[in-house]
């Protein structure tokens, strides 16, 4: 019981990290692109430096079970995005301005809660790599949920939504980390042996969302160059961050 | 137990490798261009698991690793400036400009030499692991010689001429592996810096290169696809073979 309350705060804090997206928008009346891309370029580095932790971890327990289950993974944002964009939802329209205000709003939100489902099992399957694994995945997926709260409220702010209720509605958005993490976390407990297909499903998703979304928007929003280098030091940073504390 | 014979060996048959892959017909027609993004995409996935190889590799002082994995990526973002690099769109050199095709031949070799250090390292640390990491770049080299190929050819050079051409701007990879693998072999403390260095520059090249010049061509959906299957199976092989 005591690890389902660990998992589900875990999961809680990278949905409250969301909120601290909104936060620029205090002294900042319009967030430049440039600063969109560089976070989601940090974002980037951090997930795929994520992931790298989470391949490591996967491989050591099956390669093949790693390789299907992040299959899986990717299969499951594959089909997520697709269902989207039947309904004509882009994440690409989070940072565009003007257009049908409360359309486009209710857009946003739901796109990023959608995602957010995914972070959710990352998180929850993240605790049977370990305690040390579960807690660098929860800060870069924390660290991740700050550029997509930036990203929602750069939406609801210029449609004239307070602060306070920009950062409420990007929570929101993140609320399914919380909720998804726990059976995943469960799930993981009860069928050890699904362990190493847990954690590839974990890493085939984020490796997958980074290159399907996030990375094509960075580099949308920057130069190759400047959008590339942010995101290798992130991830260098990263894979020593999961190294220096887990071994 | 590797011997530079052998490093130079594995690493001359990656680099030869660019010969299929330079021999590839392009067709002319506007879905070539598609093509052009997903070689690319197969080659970041490609350097992105061979990067990963790298970083599992147990033992490494992490600390060193990184300050190393730092010194890579500022060594090819100064190469890039230094050649001019740095302004080359890869994925759409305009025929009209001449130097079009010898930058990509530049960017060509500094990749080749940066594989030369990964596989140096990686027969450094074992020879099974080298032979896999010289098989993994070996694959690579397909689709960027292929990309290179293109580019010659629009130039006015001959099939079998493109492909020789980049094979031997492939000549730094077997020269820097046994290089890599000298230099850790004569002085062992420096493998977490050569490995860091190998690991931030093939990152380097990826993120600001590869990637970029692939989203450009198609869609990101294919483009992801493709790159994360790569490095999948790079990965799953790792395990496999070494």
């Amino acid at each position: 019981m005591r690890d389902i309350g660990l998992v589900f705060a875990y999961g809680l804090v990278t949905a409250l990290a969301t909120g601290l997206g909104a936060l620029p928008f205090l002294s900042v009346r319009a967030i430049s692109g440039r600063t969109v891309g560089r976070l989601n370029a940090v974002a980037s580095g951090l997930m795929l430096g994520a992931s790298f932790g989470l391949l490591a971890e996967g491989t050591r327990f099956g390669g093949w079970q790693t390789f299907i289950g992040g299959l899986v993974g990717v299969l499951f944002i594959l089909a997520t995005n697709r269902y989207l964009r039947e309904r004509h939802v882009h994440p690409g329209v989070a940072t565009g301005a003007g257009g049908d205000g409360l359309r486009r709003m209710v857009l946003i939100v739901t796109v990023m809660t959608v995602h957010s489902l995914a972070e959710g099992v990352a998180i929850g399957t993240s605790f049977g790599g370990g305690m040390a694994l579960a807690t660098f995945i929860t800060v870069a997926i924390a660290v991740h949920n700050i550029p997509e709260g930036v990203a929602i409220s750069a939406v609801l702010r210029s449609n004239g939504v307070s602060v306070p209720r920009c950062a409420g509605w990007s929570i929101v958005s993140s609320l399914p980390q919380p909720v998804m993490a726990v059976p995943a976390f469960l799930f993981v407990e009860a069928f050890a042996p699904a362990l190493p297909y847990g954690i590839g499903f974990a890493a085939g998703a984020m490796v997958f969302m980074v290159m399907l979304e996030i990375l094509p928007e960075a580099y949308g929003k920057g130069s190759a160059r400047e959008v590339g280098v942010i995101a290798t030091l992130s991830m260098i940073a990263m894979i020593l961050f999961q190294k220096v504390v887990a071994g | 137990m590797a011997t530079s014979l052998t490093v130079f060996f594995y690493a001359s048959v990656a680099a030869l490798s660019a010969i299929p892959g330079g021999l590839v017909r392009w067709s002319a027609g506007p879905g070539a261009d598609r093509w052009v993004g997903w070689a690319h995409a197969l080659a970041a996935g490609g350097m992105l698991g061979a990067a990963f190889v790298l970083t599992v590799v147990p033992d490494v002082a992490a600390g060193y690793a990184a300050i190393g994995a730092a010194i890579g990526v500022a060594l090819i973002v100064a190469t890039h400036a230094i050649t001019g690099l740095d302004t080359l769109d890869l994925s759409r050199p305009r025929p009209e400009d001449p130097t079009a095709a010898g930058r990509l031949v530049k960017v060509h070799a500094l990749h080749a030499c940066t594989e030369g250090v990964a596989i140096g390292v990686a027969m450094a640390v074992d020879l099974s692991l080298g032979v896999f990491m010289a098989l993994a770049i070996a694959v690579h080299n397909v689709p960027e010689a292929a990309l290179l190929s293109r580019a010659t050819r629009r130039r006015g050079a001959s099939r079998a001429r493109s492909a020789a051409l980049a094979a031997i701007s492939n000549i730094g990879q077997p020269g820097l592996a046994v290089v890599a693998w000298l230099l850790i072999a004569a002085a062992p403390w420096s493998l977490p810096w050569i490995l860091g260095l190998a690991v931030g520059a093939l990152l380097t090249l990826v993120m600001t290169e590869l990637l970029p010049a692939s989203y450009r061509e198609a869609g990101s959906t294919s483009i992801a696809l493709l790159a994360s299957v790569a490095l999948g199976l790079v990965i799953l092989f790792s395990g496999i073979l070494s």
